[in-house]
């Protein structure tokens, strides 16, 4: 055994004298446990960690909070996930339009919405239908049930999205992808087999403070030789075929789109719309909703930030006018963005 | 009394139905030669300086595993005395009684304060009842205030931590907090969690038999462990040093926070001291502490330190140092 395979997964990463190498994490959840356990000072300097597009909240663009009030200040009630109220839209967020009298429900689950459009048959309940591959199957869950309920008054207001095209997209942000455990343990292996192909490097990494160093120590490892190479540093949860009901679930009422993420732009099929035959729980069709366009304030870095282009404490609204009490972008708003986990755990002040 | 009979609006008008609801839920229960039966407790004065509390009680539910709002409402004014350094003497409660409310309930509720008050030693001396109209107040209100006498020679304050001082806390964190989550059910998880409710002057009086050298008190309330020690930082000009892996936390608290994204040291606690002492009493103190029923799990959690003065600091798991984020204020209304 050579001395090389006796390091531990800190001593790998520590002792990392290869060629410069830009680790980009796909996942809130792992931006911000990276930040929790101040996994970034365990790394060489020519290691850079970047935080990519891979909080739900972050990549939703302005004009689906524009949607979202527009369709409040048309007479819907908006059910969504806590961190999307405070996120700002063009003017204003939900939670001035909720101060302003529009009816905001905050719920933990889509089938929570469903039991308070089955408690309020009076109102046109919609959904905020954001997020990945791990939280699609249940909004799709949530539209069944209301279907086969009979409920008239259940509507999904989609901006959902798939990981396989924003890889592609991404491609030239990063040397090695630290893929969304929770996303392959729905959609399986096959799609980062594929991209080794097309010279895209990845591991794929669970959320423990060990199983998040050693996939880390993986990527270091096998990013120095500079050959594209895929791992699975998550096994006990990821199976190479992923979790064959929840895909066709998503398939059987959703088909992919284009669609906008927040400064990235529109990425070809990256999105899920509702198929025609559901038409009846689409929010857009329910409410014969105008195309919104939003417009973000442009003095926002959020898009070059979820890039990985720049820092959060390059951007000049960031910790001044733009915190977690009052956020501007947002990456400040959910616990997972890039520039609230910056913020929360003192940035470089360690 | 069945369990059927409820508070009425005319139990709280002042008349005769009042005296019949103090009569059958509170005098026997509180019963003291000192309870007045007058306008004010008449009480002989304290023999040293004397700390006085008061504090409100909200929680919702009023009922939850290891204890309700009654107990609550003597263990929170009991704590706040016992971190003054102060002995618990006299203590008055005022409630707000929603029209409606069982009557049962509110004989359990007298039932959790009078146990809760023989326990510590204190007495109830005078008490107020209103009643409010359904829907006015949400089920039972309590405000209790109280008077203690001060331990001569201790002097805890929160401007008082000093560079070099242990940081102890009195038992596993966040249990409380955790527990009420539990109970409103707004999750879906279930988990074998009790919250941690109890009077903590005997704890506080054991400590003082061993060294009255200690530099704070506090009781970490709403808010939790983080946000008395971010306080205490700042009051005091000093940063906070914390070992991750000595922090108590219960298992099952550990496992609902993980899965929320919860930070247990934000989570509230209603019977956990955070102490602040000099290093080389503290393996005393924690002694003294782990010999107390509700101190039993007391540990040393960190240290005083000049640097970061005003922040709080993690020495984490994997032998990195983190910040703890700063509070946001409490994650739940109505803890307590």
């Amino acid at each position: 055994m050579s001395d090389a395979t006796r390091l531990t997964p800190a001593q790998i990463l520590a002792s990392y004298d290869g060629r410069p190498l830009r680790i980009m994490e796909v996942c809130g959840t792992h931006t911000h446990e990276i930040f929790r356990l101040g996994i970034r000072k365990m790394f060489p300097a020519q290691v850079e960690l970047i935080s990519g597009p891979g909080c739900p909240v972050c990549v939703t663009p302005v004009g689906f909070i524009d949607e979202a009030i527009w369709l409040a200040e048309h007479g819907a009630t908006i059910t969504t996930f806590g961190d999307l109220v405070r996120v700002p839209g063009t003017s204003g967020s939900l939670a001035t339009a909720r101060a302003a009298g529009a009816r905001v429900q905050v719920v933990y689950s889509p089938l929570d919405a469903v039991d308070y459009a089955r408690e309020h048959t009076d109102e046109q309940v919609v959904f905020l239908s954001v997020g990945f591959e791990t939280t699609v199957p249940a909004s799709c869950l949530a539209a069944k049930q209301a279907l086969d309920e009979g409920l008239t008054n259940f509507s999904l207001l989609t901006a959902n999205k798939t990981m396989p095209n924003a890889y592609a997209a991404l491609r030239d942000s990063a040397d090695v992808f630290l893929y969304p455990g929770h996303v392959h343990a729905i959609i399986g292996t096959a799609l980062c087999e594929d991209l080794v192909a097309q010279g895209v490097s990845g591991v794929l990494a669970g959320f423990t403070a060990k199983e998040l160093v050693t996939a880390l120590a993986v990527a270091v490892a096998k990013g120095a030789t500079g050959e594209p190479f895929f791992v699975n540093a998550y096994p006990r949860v990821v199976r190479p075929e992923g979790t064959p009901q929840a895909v066709a679930l998503i398939d059987e009422l959703m088909e992919p789109c284009d669609t906008e993420w927040r400064g990235l732009g529109v990425i070809p099929q990256s999105g899920l719309k509702l198929r025609d035959k559901f038409a009846a729980v689409d929010a857009r069709r329910v409410f014969n909703m105008p195309a919104i366009e939003g417009r973000a304030n442009p003095a926002c870095r959020c898009g070059e930030i979820l890039r990985g282009s720049c820092k959060p404490s390059d951007c000049p609204l960031f910790g001044r006018v733009c915190t977690p009490q009052h956020p501007v972008g947002a990456c400040m708003v959910s616990g997972e963005g890039a520039c609230s986990a910056y913020y929360q755990y003192g940035g470089d002040m360690l | 009394m069945s369990a059927a009979e409820k508070v009425t609006l005319a139990m709280g008008a002042g008349g005769k139905q009042t005296s019949e609801l103090i009569e059958r839920v509170f005098a026997q229960r509180f019963a003291s030669p000192l309870l007045t039966a007058d306008d004010a407790a008449v009480l002989d004065a304290p023999h040293g300086k004397m700390a006085m509390s008061t504090d409100g009680f909200i929680v919702s539910p009023s009922f939850f595993a290891g204890g309700n709002i009654g107990k609550l409402s003597i263990c929170g004014t009991v704590n706040d005395l016992a971190c003054m350094g102060a002995r618990p003497l006299y203590l008055t409660c005022a409630f707000v009684i929603e029209e409606g409310y069982p009557l049962d309930k509110l004989e359990q509720i007298a039932d959790a304060m009078a146990a809760t008050a023989a326990e510590v030693g204190v007495t109830l001396v005078a008490g107020d009842t209103k009643v409010a109209g359904r829907g006015q107040v949400d089920g039972v209100f309590i405000t209790t205030t109280g008077v203690g006498e001060l331990v001569e020679g201790a002097a805890p304050e929160g401007s008082k931590a000093a560079p070099g001082d242990a940081i102890i806390v009195t038992g596993d964190v966040g249990r409380h907090g955790c527990t009420i989550l539990l109970e409103r059910d707004d999750f879906g998880i279930e988990a074998d969690v009790t919250s941690d409710c109890a009077p903590l002057w005997a704890s506080v009086e054991a400590m003082f038999d061993v060294t009255h050298d200690v530099h704070v008190i506090r009781d970490a309330t709403r808010g939790g462990v983080g946000t008395v020690l971010y306080e205490i930082a700042g009051q005091s000009d000093v940063g906070v040093v914390l070992d991750a892996a000595a922090i108590p936390v219960d298992p099952a608290v550990g496992g609902v926070c993980r899965m929320l994204g919860l930070e247990p040291l934000y989570l509230a606690c209603e019977g956990r001291l955070v102490i602040i002492a000099p290093k080389d009493v503290a393996p005393a103190i924690v002694e003294a502490l782990r010999a107390c029923p509700y101190s039993a799990g007391a540990a040393i959690i960190g240290e005083v330190t000049a640097e970061r003065p005003g922040w709080v600091v993690l020495n984490t798991e994997i032998g990195t140092q983190t910040l703890l984020p700063q509070p946001t204020g409490e994650l739940l209304p109505r803890i307590c």
